[in-house]
């Protein structure tokens, strides 16, 4: 049996699904995709998608520090979004909240996401 | 090909239909193509819609981790794709059921089509993962 840690905790939306927040498995740190939901309330921050994918990024700093790692050491990223007319503004806020060196990155318009969230993001980083 | 890498093709998953393995082991991880509601034997679309399609293509992950000297147990992370909103509790039961603690981290979201053979039911779902081998 694999000796991982599991991390879910209370400075990122509970889970609504059969998942946990991240996981650790050797030098590598895995988060699931979190989307614009207040941690505290649960429910989805007012704002459009600027606000929503701040949240979902706030989301991912926060399970990445309680796991020992870090918006800085994130070694790749993936974004999921609805609407192709917010492809700016994910950029701009993107280029806001990551730094050098930046992860490597796939982002792609998806059909559609968990109750109508407009954006969604994931990433891979490093422990150390 | 560096000799710490294996590319994996089990027989009791559905045989690939391009090009590439059913598995990839690198070091200690095993990451898997994304699997179907295949039958491994006929290769056809299982019945049931989405709990039907959601329960046999998680048993061909297991199949293929198991091959690998892996299991459902060890996987990290899941990525799911799927055709229909509608379809998300039935979606989640089945993982539910499937996957249990040290549950994996997931990112799921909605894709506009998966690929179906001409003829067959509408794939309504495919899974991948990333595990630990050993």
């Amino acid at each position: 049996m694999s000796k991982d840690l599991t991390i879910t905790i209370d400075g990122a939306p509970e889970p609504r699904g059969p998942y946990v927040h991240a996981r650790r498995h050797g030098v590598l740190v895995y988060v699931t995709a979190q989307i614009g939901r207040d941690p505290k309330t649960g429910d989805f921050v007012k704002g459009g998608f600027e606000a929503e994918f701040n949240q979902a990024i706030d989301n991912v700093e926060a399970i990445l520090m309680a796991a020992g790692s870090s918006l800085d050491r994130v070694v790749k990223a993936q974004i999921e979004f609805v609407d192709e007319s917010d492809l700016d503004a994910m950029n701009r806020i993107y280029g806001e909240r990551f730094h050098e060196p930046l992860p490597a990155r796939t982002s792609f318009g998806a059909a559609f996401l968990w109750k109508g969230a407009r954006v969604q993001i994931d990433c891979i980083a490093a422990l150390d | 090909m560096p000799s710490a890498h294996k590319g994996v093709v089990s027989r009791r998953g559905p045989q690939p239909t391009g090009s590439y393995p059913h598995a990839h082991i690198q070091g200690n991880m095993v990451w898997v193509t994304a699997q179907a509601g295949r039958d491994p034997s006929s290769g056809e679309l299982v019945e049931g819609g989405m709990a039907g399609q959601m329960d046999r293509a998680i048993s061909n992950l297991e199949a293929i981790l198991e091959e690998c000297g892996s299991s459902l147990d060890r996987v990290i992370r899941t990525q799911i794709m799927y055709t229909d909103r509608a379809d998300l509790e039935a979606m989640d039961e089945v993982y539910a059921r499937r996957f249990h603690a040290p549950l994996p981290v997931r990112t799921t979201w909605g894709v506009k089509f998966l690929a179906a053979e001409p003829g067959t039911e509408l794939v309504r779902v495919q899974i991948d993962c990333v595990a630990a081998a050993g």
